[in-house]
């Protein structure tokens, strides 16, 4: 299923956020939004989870991770499986087993009991990501996900949403700060300044990137082939 | 053969919870007999254990009425509204995510006690429906949920709601709303006294017909806060991912404070503001390790039971025939236990960890 998003505009107050913004997100691909702090990243993809929250096919990671969540790790990964529609929330096999696979991914066995709160930023972010995988929607939609995480572990998690990807059929939109990231991992590249999605492409370049963040970008091959960006 | 081994992990843990459910009921049984044997009267233990026996033919008249007119449904009530300001509690702390959320804290006791004042000074404290129910109830429902509305709309007046301001605002109009009492109860010195009652909070007025409203009410309200208890779990994750699993945080939080409030407003009108209970009962139940939403509502039900029948055993037996107020022994007891715990840190497993 794509996501298609037509014609989307989002105030607060008389301050326009989203200024009449079309895309289709494709399913099967990583789609990364780029863009400066305050373009309206998180806005527009909250939007998105807004408009196809309904049709449950999809699972939103947050960039802001809440406090005081009180659950051992394996019940906040178990909220992933949580139905509205069954008063008793008795876990069936098939609940079971997506907790424990998404427990497994995300190398935190030796966290279940723990609760969450006491979970280091990267040990939460990690939760939170195996809630969503356990939630077993076509679409994941993440805010930021390696933003508290260190290079090994923000590695981890691209490497198993490009798994998902290229193996289980999911799709993804992510919201990245990390452009040399996005550029390794995403398929497609939604670049967005001042509430606008100036450029959609499949390939990053020094020139693109300079457009949307005004200051002046470079680029280096490096010897595997890989270009790196940086601000000059 | 991995799965298995998870599965028979599972196990220990649920049934270890049937544990504590059960510890807990047995407890709540035993507290409520040795209340029902002690008060200001002399009723013996042997008397009561007669009257439950069925052989209350043995019984004097006298004794019959104390034990069904004064004893039981004193015994009841004090259940009653003691699990019922530990699962308001609960279910507050579960929606702010904050482990001082509470009734008290946040004014709202102080705004139905302030509803309840108005009917009483006003007159319109007429009986409407078994003799009991009177306009007291109404005009506490009617100051919590005026209360709520200016809680919520100081805290979200800055476009979004958080928790800090929230909390801020409540401690304001709690104390807005106890200086209107103080006011109130200045211009009509001739009711000073059943108001000032309610300040400090009692069960000895309690009435087999004001135990039956109690009954009612909470036969009515917890089964919402039961249902709508693992919704609380899943707005852990924020309102856009609680969204993608179906739970609206709204009407989520439109329906628990609306539980919430009916259940305080009637807790308040019957006994007056008792505080602490709210604040400590929670923690406890964290105390022993239970963390989802729905067993921990249970569990604090039962626990505010335990808790506020032990209370007001003391209130009515330490200081005999005379009465403590409710209120102070909750604290008495309830607090310096509240800090044990916090010494113990086990309260701070539940909370993010600190900058400091």
């Amino acid at each position: 299923m794509n996501l298609e998003v037509k014609n989307l505009t989002v105030g607060f107050g008389d301050k326009t956020i989203l200024d009449n913004n079309s895309h289709t997100f494709s399913e099967g691909k990583i789609t990364m939004i780029l863009g400066p702090n305050g373009c309206g990243k998180t806005t527009f993809i909250r939007s998105v989870v807004k408009k196809f929250a309904k049709t449950g096919n999809l699972s939103y990671i947050p960039q802001e991770i809440y406090g005081n969540i009180g659950l051992t790790v394996e019940d906040t990964v178990a909220l992933g499986r949580y139905n509205a529609k069954k008063f008793l929330s008795d876990q069936t096999e098939e609940d079971v087993r997506h907790i424990n696979e998404a427990i497994f991914l995300m190398q935190l066995e030796d966290k279940r009991r723990q609760i969450f709160d006491t979970l280091s930023g990267g040990e939460k972010q990690r939760c939170m990501a195996a809630r969503a995988v356990c939630q077993d929607a076509e679409w994941f939609i993440m805010d930021e996900p390696a933003s508290s995480l260190d290079i090994v572990h923000s590695k981890f998690i691209l490497d198993t949403a490009s798994d998902l990807v290229r193996n289980n059929g999911k799709s993804f939109i992510v919201v990245m700060h990390d452009i040399n990231a996005a550029a390794a991992y995403g398929d497609e590249f939604v670049l967005m300044r001042d509430g606008h999605i100036v450029k959609v492409c499949s390939e990053l370049t020094a020139d693109l990137l300079q457009d949307v963040f005004g200051t002046p970008f470079g680029s280096v091959k490096t010897d595997s082939g890989q270009t790196v960006f940086y601000a000059s | 053969m991995l799965m298995q081994s998870h599965m028979q992990e599972h196990n220990p843990g649920k049934d270890r919870l049937l544990i504590k459910f059960t510890v807990a009921a047995i407890m709540l049984i035993c507290v409520m007999a040795v209340s029902c044997c002690l008060g200001s009267s002399d009723t013996s233990l042997s008397d009561v254990i007669k009257f439950f026996t069925g052989r209350s033919d043995e019984l004097t008249k006298t004794t019959l009425t104390i034990i069904t007119r004064i004893r039981i449904p004193r015994m009841i009530t004090a259940a009653l509204v003691g699990g019922a300001l530990a699962s308001v509690g609960c279910i507050m702390q579960g929606v702010f995510r904050n482990p001082m959320a509470d009734p008290s804290v946040l004014g709202i006791s102080s705004g139905a006690a302030l509803g309840a004042a108005v009917a009483i000074v006003t007159g319109l404290n007429g009986v409407i429906l078994f003799e009991a129910f009177t306009g007291a109830y109404i005009g506490a429902i009617i100051g919590a949920v005026i209360t709520w509305l200016m809680v919520f709309t100081v805290a979200a007046s800055n476009g979004r709601y958080d928790m800090s301001s929230t909390l801020l605002a409540g401690v304001a109009i709690s104390s807005i709303m106890s200086a209107l009492i103080t006011v109130l109860m200045t211009l009509h010195l001739d009711d000073m006294e059943r108001v000032y009652m309610w300040m400090l909070g009692t069960f000895s007025s309690s009435t087999v017909d004001k135990t039956k409203i109690m009954v009612v009410i909470i036969a009515l309200m917890m089964p919402v806060l039961f249902f709508i208890a693992p919704r609380i779990d899943v707005m852990k994750l924020g309102k856009e991912a609680a969204m993608t699993l179906g739970v609206n945080q709204t009407v989520t939080l439109a329906v628990a404070m609306g539980a919430c409030s009916c259940l305080l407003a009637f807790c308040v009108a019957n006994s007056g503001i008792i505080g602490f209970v709210g604040l400590i009962i929670p923690h406890i139940v964290s105390y022993f390790k239970v963390t989802k939403m729905r067993s921990r509502l249970v569990l604090s039900f039962m626990t505010g039971a335990i808790f506020m029948v032990l209370c007001d055993t003391v209130c009515k037996t330490i200081v005999a025939p005379g009465e403590l107020a409710i209120g102070a022994v909750t604290s008495l007891i309830g607090a310096p236990y509240f800090l044990f715990l916090l010494m113990g840190s086990r309260v701070r497993a539940g909370k993010e960890r600190s900058s400091l």
